[in-house]
């Protein structure tokens, strides 16, 4: 039965990256910029510029363009998985974007884990003790920071923890720039630092991440309280609870059952979180000099780099689509009521 | 999309729970919201609105000084918040030769509370222009894709689709970077990437409106389909969309100003608020705070108050 589900899945995913592809091809060539342009420099001569047109390959006509984007035909593109070269390092665009990816997952992931470490106890507790303070912190801290500047809190953090009280590092980069890099297992710093055993960049990359992490929890752990809360007060208004506390069972009790109910539904709604976290870290990063997939796309689009604005957009939909397919696999596990 | 996308069916899911619920813990819950968007609270929010739309008009002319000529003061930190009556005192009974730099100024001598007044016309324009634009191409086109539904509008719900699984600050930097860095690609390039929630939510609240009795009725007695599309669907099929656009209109000021941040936005040196955090960025982790504080107060400060009328909203017609 879920097997079914997942082809289907990832079948529809599969049209909708198909889809993607094409919009953002079509959309970057039809758009009045010249890459060429910019890649020569305005006073190059004519010859220059079209031989830079030549080897970028823009000469050709769309059609043609588009089959080398697929892959059908020389370089290189998408069936064989590179993605095409980037414009401005010639480098395979798949290998530049798997050593920037990592450091946005990272920061992400870790910021959505903590962010639900501070908003399941808050909104638990606001709804439960209707009218405490606790309800209150929780009822404005949802409305106030549900959609916050994040790289301007990002920059407040920095002056008050690394100027003021200097207990932060300056926002550059991931790690010391003294201490060398472990070797590359798993791209990921904290993974591959605890696999090669060495404690001390660990260290550093936890205290590098410190602030990032702290103004994305910032930022998205007042709009995942709201949500907690609204589940809550609906698990606690239910039958169910009705009959647990008819049966005695104590209040504690009690709020771990709504709780249980009130966050199965919620499972869908992390993927949307982990969106919006991965569309903020693109300034954050910015922020915190962090050499994430966001600070990737920017240089790739103020640069006009084709393959490589491509690459992230595709990169960047299909994470979208497998965590969400994911989530609904894993709300499909914990609720058995959930049909296909 | 993501971000918007995720306050819409927050939203929805919100919306449910009054019904959903047992009648004693949903009289709570009324009685303290209403108590909540009640008068004090509501009033600041709409206070906050008119003035980011007062400053987006009148701002440049009441600023004290020209915004985008620097003045012989560089970096000058603001007077002490105790010195502010006396200034304003000194200021207003005209003893003084110069308005004081209530902000203080950049380290191009620009005055920052001149800027931070001015930015409205350009934040305040493309926010709101890309959310109203939004507003109404979603909702028309959710009204014929929820009323009509055949093969075109499936269609047109896939491309939807497709448009949403695009990453929004992404996409944004990308159609305002390739289409030119202008006031007018950044209004459209907002409007693009904030229609199909538009789309979405008015399209199921005109299915579900559409299976009720009135309409039935308004069926019954031979109007036309347009007719009843225009005139009792859609005016019933507004407020999951007008909740949303005070919610888009916050996104979309931060996304205006964080385009700018990131060098794909507004060209300096015009007054906005994103290139003025961008430009004390730098200075600011030498202890030169104010360029970049103030603005980004600003932004904080405005979103909020959009928030709390969307709030608002969302109470009164749950009400009713």
């Amino acid at each position: 039965m879920i097997g079914r589900f997942i082809v289907r899945r990832v079948i529809i995913a599969l049209f909708q990256l198909l889809g993607v592809s094409l919009v953002v091809f079509f959309l970057i060539r039809l758009l009045p910029a010249d890459p060429v342009a910019n890649l020569v420099g305005l006073n190059a001569s004519e010859e220059a510029y079209i031989q830079a047109e030549r080897s970028l390959g823009l000469d050709k006509s769309l059609f043609e363009q588009l089959s080398v984007f697929l892959g059908f035909s020389e370089p290189s593109g998408l069936v064989d998985g590179s993605l095409g070269v980037s414009w401005l390092t010639s480098e395979p665009v798949f290998h530049e974007i798997g050593r920037f990816l990592p450091v946005t997952l990272e920061l992400v992931t870790l910021s959505l884990l903590l962010s639900f470490l501070i908003a399941i106890p808050l909104g638990m507790a606001s709804a439960t003790r209707p009218g405490s303070i606790a309800d209150k912190v929780a009822l404005i801290w949802g409305m106030f920071a549900g959609a916050q500047p994040d790289y301007w809190w990002g920059l407040l953090f920095v002056f008050v923890f690394f100027y003021v009280l200097g207990v932060a590092p300056p926002p550059m980069g991931s790690i010391d720039p003294m201490m060398s890099r472990p070797s590359v297992i798993t791209g990921f710093l904290i993974i591959d630092s605890i696999l090669l055993g060495r404690f001390d960049v660990f260290l550093s990359v936890l205290y590098h991440l410190m602030l990032p992490v702290l103004t994305l929890v910032f930022v998205i752990s007042g709009a995942i309280t709201k949500m907690v809360r609204q589940n809550m007060v609906r698990a606690l208004a239910s039958d169910y609870i009705l009959y647990a506390r008819s049966c005695g069972l104590s209040k504690k009790e009690v709020g771990r059952y709504a709780l249980r109910a009130a966050l199965t539904p919620a499972v869908t709604l992390v993927g949307i979180f982990y969106m919006i976290l991965l569309s903020a870290a693109v300034t954050v990063e910015l922020v915190f000099s962090l050499s994430g997939i966001g600070q990737y796309a920017i240089r790739s689009i103020l640069t006009f780099d084709y393959p490589a604005i491509q690459g992230v957009v595709l990169v960047v939909a299909l994470l979208s689509l497998f965590i969400y397919l994911l989530l609904d696999i894993i709300h499909a596990y914990l609720d058995p009521r959930v049909q296909y | 999309m993501s971000m918007a996308e995720g306050r819409g069916r927050g939203r929805g899911r919100g919306r449910g729970q009054g019904q959903d619920s047992a009648p004693a813990p949903r009289r709570w819950l009324f009685a303290r919201l209403d108590a909540f968007s009640g008068n004090k609270f509501f009033a600041f929010g709409v206070f906050i609105v008119a003035l980011s739309i007062f400053l987006a008009a009148f701002g440049a002319m009441i600023s004290p000084y020209d915004p985008q000529a620097a003045t012989g003061d560089i970096s000058v930190p603001p007077p002490p918040i105790t010195e502010w009556p006396r200034l304003f005192y000194l200021a207003i009974s005209g003893q003084l030769e110069r308005p004081p730099h209530w902000f203080g100024t950049d380290q191009s001598g620009l005055d920052v509370f001149s800027r931070v007044i001015s930015a409205p016309r350009a934040d305040m324009t493309i926010a709101l222009g890309g959310a109203l634009i939004s507003l109404f191409l979603g909702t028309f086109l959710g009204l014929i894709a929820g009323f009509y539904r055949n093969w075109a509008t499936e269609l047109m719900m896939r491309v939807s689709d497709v448009l949403q699984a695009f990453p929004v600050f992404i996409t944004a930097m990308i159609l305002v970077s390739l289409a030119g860095r202008e006031t007018g690609n950044l209004v459209l390039a907002l409007a693009l990437v904030y229609t199909p929630i538009f789309i979405r939510l008015t399209r199921s609240e005109v299915m579900a409106q559409s299976a009720r009795g009135y309409v039935q009725a308004a069926w019954a007695v031979g109007n036309s389909g347009f007719k009843i599309a225009i005139k009792h669907v859609l005016p019933n099929s507004l407020v999951p969309s007008l909740v949303q656009l005070s919610v888009t209109v916050g996104f979309a000021i931060i996304l205006t100003a964080g385009l700018s941040f990131v060098g794909a936005g507004v060209r300096p040196p015009t007054p906005e608020w994103g290139i003025m955090i961008s430009v004390g960025a730098q200075q600011l982790i030498l202890g030169e705070w104010w360029p970049s504080i103030f603005p980004g107060l600003a932004i904080t400060v405005t979103v909020f108050g959009y928030a709390i009328v969307g709030h608002a909203i969302e109470q009164k017609f749950r009400e009713t």
